[in-house]
C-alpha cells in the first residue's frame, strides 16, 4: 500500500439514496480488499472525499466502527464537491483518505447520562457515536437525543431516530423551525426542547453538533443549567484542505481543527480564543 | 575553514552542474530571483536579497501532486493514480541566512508527523549553499529574530564574501565530501582571513536600520488578542496576499483538481494566503470574516502560535520582503513594535 499521505484510495459507491431534502447518503466500499478489512475509525472522525476532477472535501463518517467492509457518509449539496457527489451513481468511483481527527470520547464517558443536541446535518457525526453507545447499552445510563431541523423534510436518519427511541431508558425529541401540514411535533429551535427533558447536569455529558449559531446557544443554555465546561463536547467545522495539520486553513490559535480536533470540549474551546 | 577564490567558485559550481541542477540568483525580467543559470551569467556574489526566497524549490507555488486517469464508466469505471514526486538533485547557491532559517520553519511543519512526501523528496535531494550578508538591507531585521546576518549552521556549505574570495564553512558530511572531491579549488584559510570574516560579521550586525525587541514582544503577545491595534493597522491593507507569497516561511496551501481533458485530471497544490477572505470560507460561513482578524492571525501565528507548537521557533526570519512588497506600506516591525510597547 502506498504511503503517500495525500493519495486518495479508490472506493466504489454501493448505494446512493436520498436522506433528506438536499441531503444524500452513500455507502462506499474500498476497491482494495485488504483496506476493507484494515480500515478502522472512531465516531467523530472524518475522511477527505475525492470526486475526481472536482476536488476534495472533509466529510464525517456516519457508519459505526463495528460496520466492517463499508463506510457510510451523508452529504448536503452545498459546495462544488458535494454537488458533484450528488450526481454520482451507484457503481461509480470516488476517492477517500483518512480517517482524520481525534473523534469523540467514549470510554471516558462510560457510566454517565448522555445528552445529544443536534441540528440538521449535525446529527451525521453523532450517528456512529449514538449507535456505538446503544451497542454497549449497559455502559451508559440515560440517553437523551434532542434533534432539530429547519423543516421536517430536513430531518435525517429517520429510521435511526425511531430505533433509538425504542431503546430502553432512551428519549428522542424532535423539533422543526418551520412545520409543514403533517408535522405534529414541537416547533422551535432545538434549545426549546431542553426544558422538556429532565437533565442532571452533574452526571451528564452533552454532545452538541450543528451550525455555529446553534452550538453557541446550546452551550449557553447548558452552562446556565450547571454543566461543567468539560462535560460539553462539540465538533468544530472549519475550511480544510489537507486534513493533516499542514495547510493552515483550519488553524485556531495553536490547534489545527483537522488534527487536534474536530472534537473539543467547551473548556478547550474557551482557551482557543477564535473558536466560538 | 577553507578559502575559495571567486574564479574557482564559478568553476566549482560549473563542475557540480554535471551531477546536480545548480540554482543561483540571477537577474530575470528586471528582478533578482533564483533560477537555473546560463552558466556564463551566474551571479556568484550579489547584494541584497532575491525577490522570492528559494522556498519554491521545496514547496513550489504550484505543483502537480497526482495525475488521475479515468477509464470506463459506471460499474466498470477504473482510475489510475500516478504520483509526481520530484527527486531532482539540486544545489542552491547563495541562500541568505534569513532564507536558510526559513527552511528550518518549513522543515518543522512539513517533516512533523505525518511527513509530507513532496517536500521531503525535494528537501532530501537538495544541498544548501549559504551566503552571509555583509550589509543589512533597509528593511531587514533578521538579527532581531536570530536569523542572520551570518549563519554558522543549517547549511551544507556556508560562504562569506571576503572581496576576492569566499571563506568556506563546512556544515554537513555532504558539504565536506563536495569540498574533498573538488579540493583543487580550495585552500586552507589563514588566521587573517578568518579574522576578516569575523570583522565583517560584526560590521554587518551594526548595519541594521530596522529592529525588533522580541523578548518584550513575546511577553505582550499572549494578551494582545483583543488589542484595538489590529483594526487600526489594517485599514490600509489592500488584501492582495502579496506578503504571504513573498514570505519565506508561509506554508499554507490549497489542493485543487485541474481537468486536463475529460479523462485526465491533475491534482494540484497551490500556495494560499491567510490574508485572503476565501482562506476560511466554507459553504455558507466564514470563520474569519474581516481583515483585522486575518492580519492578527498572520502575526500571532508567526510570533506566538508557531513558536508554542515548535519549541520556540519563530515563524518570521526578518527578511523584510513583506515590507518591501506591501502595496499599502504596512511595516511588520512597526506593528510589532507598537504591540510590544502597548
Amino acid at each position: 500500500m502506498n504511503n503517500n499521505i495525500y493519495t486518495p484510495q479508490l472506493a466504489r459507491i454501493k448505494s446512493a439514496r436520498d436522506e433528506a431534502d438536499g441531503i444524500k447518503s452513500f455507502t462506499l466500499e474500498f476497491e482494495d480488499e485488504k483496506l476493507r478489512e484494515s480500515f478502522s475509525h472512531r465516531p467523530g472522525q472524518f475522511i477527505e472525499l475525492t470526486v475526481f476532477g472536482v476536488g476534495e472535501a472533509p466529510i464525517s463518517i456516519t457508519s459505526s466502527p463495528a460496520d466492517k467492509g463499508f463506510l457510510e457518509i451523508s452529504v448536503v449539496n452545498v459546495g462544488e464537491v458535494t454537488a458533484a457527489l450528488h450526481l454520482k451513481k451507484e457503481g461509480e468511483l470516488v476517492g477517500l483518505r483518512g480517517p482524520y481527527g481525534n473523534g469523540f470520547p467514549f470510554d471516558d464517558v462510560k457510566g454517565r447520562d448522555i445528552l445529544f443536541v443536534a441540528g440538521g446535518i449535525g446529527l451525521a457525526p453523532l450517528r456512529p457515536l449514538i449507535n456505538q453507545m446503544f451497542a454497549d447499552r449497559d455502559s451508559f445510563r440515560k440517553m437523551t437525543i434532542l434533534y432539530g431541523a429547519r423543516t421536517p423534510g430536513l430531518l435525517c436518519f429517520r429510521e435511526d431516530l425511531t430505533a433509538w427511541a425504542a431503546q430502553k431508558d432512551s428519549t428522542v425529541l424532535l423539533t422543526v423551525d418551520a412545520p409543514d401540514e403533517g408535522w405534529q411535533g414541537n416547533v422551535g429551535v432545538v434549545t426549546s426542547l431542553l426544558p422538556k427533558v429532565e437533565i442532571d447536569a452533574g452526571r451528564t455529558t452533552a454532545f452538541v453538533c450543528g451550525p455555529p449559531i446553534m452550538i453557541h446557544f446550546v452551550i449557553h443554555d447548558l452552562v446556565t443549567r450547571g454543566f461543567a465546561e468539560d462535560d460539553i463536547i462539540t465538533s468544530m467545522e472549519r475550511r480544510m484542505e489537507c486534513g493533516l495539520g499542514k495547510c493552515g486553513h483550519c488553524s485556531i490559535g495553536t490547534a489545527e481543527v483537522c488534527a487536534d480536533g474536530p472534537v473539543f470540549s467547551y473548556g478547550q474551546l474557551k482557551e482557543l480564543k477564535e473558536s466560538i | 575553514m577553507r578559502v575559495l577564490n571567486k574564479e574557482n567558485a564559478a568553476k566549482f559550481l560549473e563542475e557540480l552542474g554535471s551531477q546536480y541542477k545548480v540554482v543561483v540568483p540571477l537577474q530575470s525580467g528586471g528582478e533578482l530571483t533564483f533560477g537555473d543559470p546560463d552558466l556564463h551569467h551566474q551571479i556568484i556574489d550579489y547584494k541584497g536579497i532575491t525577490h522570492y526566497s528559494p522556498k519554491g524549490y521545496f514547496f513550489p507555488e504550484s505543483e502537480a501532486l497526482f495525475t488521475f486517469e479515468i477509464s470506463g464508466q459506471g460499474k466498470t469505471e477504473t482510475i489510475s493514480i500516478k504520483e509526481h514526486v520530484d527527486e531532482t538533485k539540486r544545489i542552491i547557491w547563495g541562500i541568505r541566512p534569513c532564507d536558510l532559517n526559513a527552511i528550518k520553519v518549513l522543515d518543522a511543519i512539513f517533516f512533523s508527523d505525518p511527513v509530507d512526501p513532496y517536500y521531503q523528496a525535494r528537501r532530501m535531494n537538495t544541498l544548501l549553499f549559504a551566503l552571509n550578508c555583509n550589509e543589512a538591507g533597509k528593511t531587514c531585521f533578521c538579527n532581531s529574530v536570530n536569523a542572520g546576518p551570518f549563519a554558522h549552521e543549517g547549511f551544507d556549505l556556508g560562504f562569506t564574501d571576503l572581496g576576492d574570495e569566499f571563506l568556506v564553512e563546512i556544515g554537513s558530511e555532504a558539504g565536506k565530501k563536495l569540498v574533498e572531491e573538488h579540493s583543487a579549488f580550495f585552500s586552507d584559510a589563514s588566521n587573517e582571513q578568518e579574522e576578516k570574516a569575523k570583522a565583517l560579521e560584526e560590521k554587518s550586525k551594526r548595519s541594521f536600520a530596522s529592529s525588533l525587541d522580541v523578548e518584550k514582544l513575546k511577553a505582550k503577545l499572549p494578551d494582545a488578542f483583543s488589542s484595538p491595534l489590529w483594526d487600526e493597522q489594517v485599514t490600509k491593507c489592500k488584501i492582495c496576499g502579496t506578503c504571504s507569497f513573498v514570505c519565506p516561511t508561509c506554508h499554507c496551501f490549497n489542493i485543487e483538481d485541474l481537468k486536463r481533458s475529460k479523462k485526465v485530471v491533475q491534482r494540484m497544490r497551490y500556495w494560499d494566503s491567510c490574508q485572503l477572505s476565501g482562506f476560511t470560507q466554507m459553504a455558507g460561513h466564514n470563520s474569519r470574516p474581516n481583515q483585522a482578524e486575518r492580519w492578527r492571525q498572520k502575526i500571532l501565528d508567526k510570533f506566538l502560535y508557531l513558536p508554542s507548537t515548535y519549541g520556540g521557533l519563530i515563524g518570521c526570519v526578518g527578511c523584510g520582503r513583506c515590507v518591501d512588497f506591501c502595496q499599502a506600506d504596512l511595516k511588520i516591525v512597526d506593528v510589532l513594535g507598537r504591540v510590544a510597547d502597548e
